[in-house]
């Protein structure tokens, strides 16, 4: 770079400061810690008004749909069948096999996409992404990190299944095992 | 005519199609000498004469016109919000074009010598704001305001279907310009794809003054004396952004499969594919054994392999290949400089890596949401 | 001095041009010319005097000049349909459908729509531009970053906007952007992390405090998500843009205008 470059990328200071008065006097050392003081409350004030801005955008009450659905009778359910009567309504898939029911939810785990059962492919198919699920829930392609969560299944007194989708149960997390992961029939 | 479209049905395939990108793009943006030599006497540098241009755009403008006549075709492009990325590739070429065109002129001329064309002698060759500027402001204020008005009346905004969040519709697209990260979202996962590579696209451009601080080249089209900031910038915005983009938004079909531009998009094409963590690959396939039940010990060949690339390899790359770079920017600089390639280098990597080896994850810790 | 004067010339001539406009009259030397663009608020964006290269479109391309006018004409007609768009669930896709059918010069909502389209892709090849010039060097290098800023939070505007209708397209969009940020590294509850986070059994990131929550308003999306995204959209965001805007035309002046050969 020559010499010419470099003045002309300087940038002058603004005339209008002209001479500024260099010397300033010392601030005497008692001062010095009641300003510390002060812009240590300055700083944990502005922390707190943030804080509570940020605070703001939580709510303590929500206003979400019930979380909690009667699914009517376990012999409405066809052996080996994906029913996706509660899809529309709760986001739930209620699958039946052999032992007895589960409640899948219908939240692809990659990023929250509703995937479509394909029963030609016997596979839940994530149209953003293109990830896939077995029956099961356990997830074999795409992106999907994990498999698809479970809800809570239960039975009511009048043999009516109830599902709680505020409990769910992760398989890598190994709660399919738990009792309420799955309604033996 | 219908082997011509399936010629490129095929050779749309993202394995055909990025492979070609890629080869071919250090020779038409060449990165260093030896590329620039051989761009000269290929004669690539034709593309940004007039001609090259002409033939560029004809080109475009040929196949598309071609393509309109499918009905596959037609239904993707003409959809209302991939009329502007239809535009955007024209423009793309355009401006490439423009931007080239002027900076070989540049270089010629300052091989010879001469002051570049931007070059002024101030204060004489000055013009005056008014009216100077503020007639082509006005003038292209006026077209574009009549273009606006044009488009407006002449294509509809799309409206679907009301929302119903228990059906996603397929394919489901973020909206266009987020295509290129939607695509990198197959290939990594969302808190990667979605929060810290976007992340370091923002920094990585922040950064770009910082890093490239030559300050010669500033002011005017040149392409000679900056090849391989240039390079390295042109090839992050056309091919990993722009060239992604238009994948996404033409090539992507029902459940994210790819189609070629005058395939059917039928959502019930089935693939059979599965992937594979590097964990599974190395204990199941290699060493014939199941996994080990320890975290740390079944993710260790992919932890080792990450290790080797961000932290040993960058420290290898500064005593060698690197060198020149490291002595010239500096600790700091260096780090961050060469972190952004290799994890850009890195998107390619996995995408090859998944089309070939069917892998899903180097590391995979699904029990802690961690999965690269 | 019995030369006949036009209208036009009597108008400039008069008090009330006079007051608006100093000096008056038709600007016709170069001093009077000077002091047009010196005297007005909006003209003095620009210096007096400009390289020959700077009013070249081969040159400059327009994109700068071309985003900041879709700026303007996305403000103008985003005014125009807040007079009849509800951001709430029952209304908003009903209101949109009478956008085009039910208002006279129904186009309001192409404009807008169409106009954020071509403002993303104005940013970008001002960008483009910016870079093939080499315009980000030295002393520019901060006005890079604020351009940096500008293209995010014009991509962060077209995105909230993008809910707004409340078709399929827009919640599924939306509903894979708000997922991202769920698994944003510690602060998601479903990114990596967010596990670290917890004292004892209690999760302090959890579905109802992490991230995404504070971007939709909801552990799902609904009212509330539609509500926030209107906001940010119509206020939030272009509060903020408008300041990164003010930084960055002051700079390109103060960092010596449009960048020249040196």
């Amino acid at each position: 770079m020559s010499e010419e470059v470099k003045t002309k990328i300087r940038i002058r200071p603004p005339a209008a400061l002209g001479k500024v008065q260099e010397e300033i006097s010392a601030p005497r050392r008692s001062i010095i810690s009641w300003i510390a003081v002060g812009w240590l409350a300055f700083v944990a004030a502005a922390g707190g008004f943030f804080t509570m801005i940020l605070r703001f955008f939580f709510p303590n009450v929500l206003f979400e749909p019930v979380q909690t659905f009667r699914a009517g009778f376990p012999d409405d359910y066809t052996i080996g069948e994906v029913d996706l009567r509660w899809k529309e309504k709760f986001g739930v898939w209620m699958v039946r096999n052999d032992d007895g029911i589960y409640a899948l939810s219908t939240v692809c785990t990659h990023l929250g996409c509703t995937p479509n059962w394909q029963p030609s492919g016997q596979k839940f198919k994530c149209p953003c992404h293109g990830s896939g699920f077995r029956i099961t829930g356990i997830h074999f392609e795409g992106p999907a990190p994990r498999p698809l969560e479970r809800y809570k299944i239960t039975l009511a007194d009048n043999g009516e299944i109830i599902v709680d989708k505020t409990q769910k149960y992760q398989e890598e997390k190994g709660q399919w095992n738990d009792p309420e992961a799955f309604l033996k029939v | 005519m219908e082997g011509f479209k399936s010629l490129i049905n095929y050779i749309s395939n993202p394995t055909i199609l990025f492979t070609a990108i890629l080869v071919g793009f250090p020779f038409v943006f060449p990165p260093n000498d030896w590329f620039y030599n051989v761009n000269k006497k290929l004669k690539i540098d034709k593309l940004w004469t007039k001609k090259g241009l002409f033939v560029m755009v004809a080109v475009t403008i040929v196949f598309f016109v071609f393509g309109l006549g499918d009905s596959d075709f037609r239904s993707i492009v003409l959809k209302p919000d991939n009329v502007p990325i239809s535009g955007l590739i024209i423009l793309l070429i355009f401006f490439t074009w423009l931007s080239m065109s002027q900076a070989y002129e540049n270089d010629k001329l300052m091989d010879e010598g001469k002051p570049v064309d931007e070059y002024y002698e101030a204060p004489n060759d000055k013009v005056l704001v008014w009216p100077d500027l503020v007639y082509v402001e006005l003038i292209s204020l006026v077209l574009f305001s009549a273009f606006m008005l044009i488009w407006s009346i002449g294509l509809p905004a799309p409206i679907e279907q009301p929302a119903n969040p228990s059906e996603s519709p397929n394919p489901a697209k973020a909206p266009w310009y987020f295509l290129g990260l939607q695509e990198m979202l197959v290939y990594y996962d969302p808190w990667y794809a979605g929060v810290v590579l976007p992340s370091l696209i923002i920094v990585g451009l922040m950064a770009i003054p910082y890093i490239d601080r030559d300050p010669n080249g500033s002011g005017f089209y040149s392409y000679k004396n900056r090849k391989l900031s240039a390079s390295i910038y042109l090839f992050g915005w056309l091919v990993l952004w722009n060239v992604l983009i238009v994948i996404g938004t033409f090539l992507r079909g029902p459940n994210w499969g790819f189609f070629g531009p005058f395939e059917y998009w039928d959502s019930h094409r089935l693939e059979a594919l599965t992937n594979v963590n590097l964990s599974e690959l190395f204990y199941v396939k290699w060493l014939a054994m199941g996994l080990p039940s320890n975290i740390l010990l079944r993710e260790a060949p992919g932890l080792i392999i990450m290790f080797i690339i961000l932290g040993v390899l960058p420290v290898l790359l500064a005593k060698t290949l690197l060198k020149k770079f490291y002595d010239e920017l500096g600790y700091s600089r260096y780090a961050i400089f060469v972190s952004l390639m290799i994890l850009g280098v890195l998107l390619p990597v996995k995408m090859y890596l998944r089309w070939f080896f069917n892998l899903k994850y180097v590391i995979s810790m699904p029990e802690y949401f961690f999965n690269f | 001095m019995s030369e006949k004067k036009s209208i036009l010339e009597k108008i400039s001539e008069g008090q009330v041009w006079k007051s608006i406009f100093r000096g008056g009259g038709v600007p016709t030397t170069r001093r009077q010319r000077m002091m047009v663009v010196l005297n007005s608020v909006f003209l003095h964006l620009h210096p007096v005097r400009l390289p020959k290269h700077a009013v070249k479109l081969k040159f400059t391309w327009c994109m700068g000049g071309l985003s900041f006018f879709l700026f303007l004409i996305l403000t103008i007609s985003g005014i125009l349909l807040m007079f009849y768009y509800r951001p709430t669930i029952e209304y908003a896709y009903t209101d949109i459908i009478d956008l085009t059918e039910q208002v006279p010069f129904g186009i309001m909502r192409e404009i807008h729509r169409w106009g954020a389209h071509a403002m993303v892709i104005a940013v970008w090849l001002h960008m483009f531009r910016v870079f093939m010039t080499g315009s980000y060097k030295p002393p520019r290098e901060f006005n890079w970053s604020v351009g940096v800023i500008l293209l995010v939070l014009t991509l962060l505007l077209s995105f909230t906007g993008y809910l707004l209708p409340w078709d399929q397209l827009a919640i599924w969009a939306i509903a894979v952007g708000s997922n991202m940020a769920g698994a944003t590294p510690f602060l998601g509850s479903e990114g990596p992390g967010a596990s670290l986070l917890a004292i004892g059994d209690v999760n302090f990131i959890t579905k109802a405090s992490d991230a995404r929550f504070g971007l939709i308003g909801g552990r799902f999306l609904g009212e509330a998500t539609l509500l926030r995204f209107y906001v940010l959209h119509c206020i939030g965001l272009p509060f903020i843009i408008m300041i990164f805007m003010a930084v960055h035309f002051w700079r390109i002046r103060k960092d010596g205008g449009i960048s020249t050969p040196v």
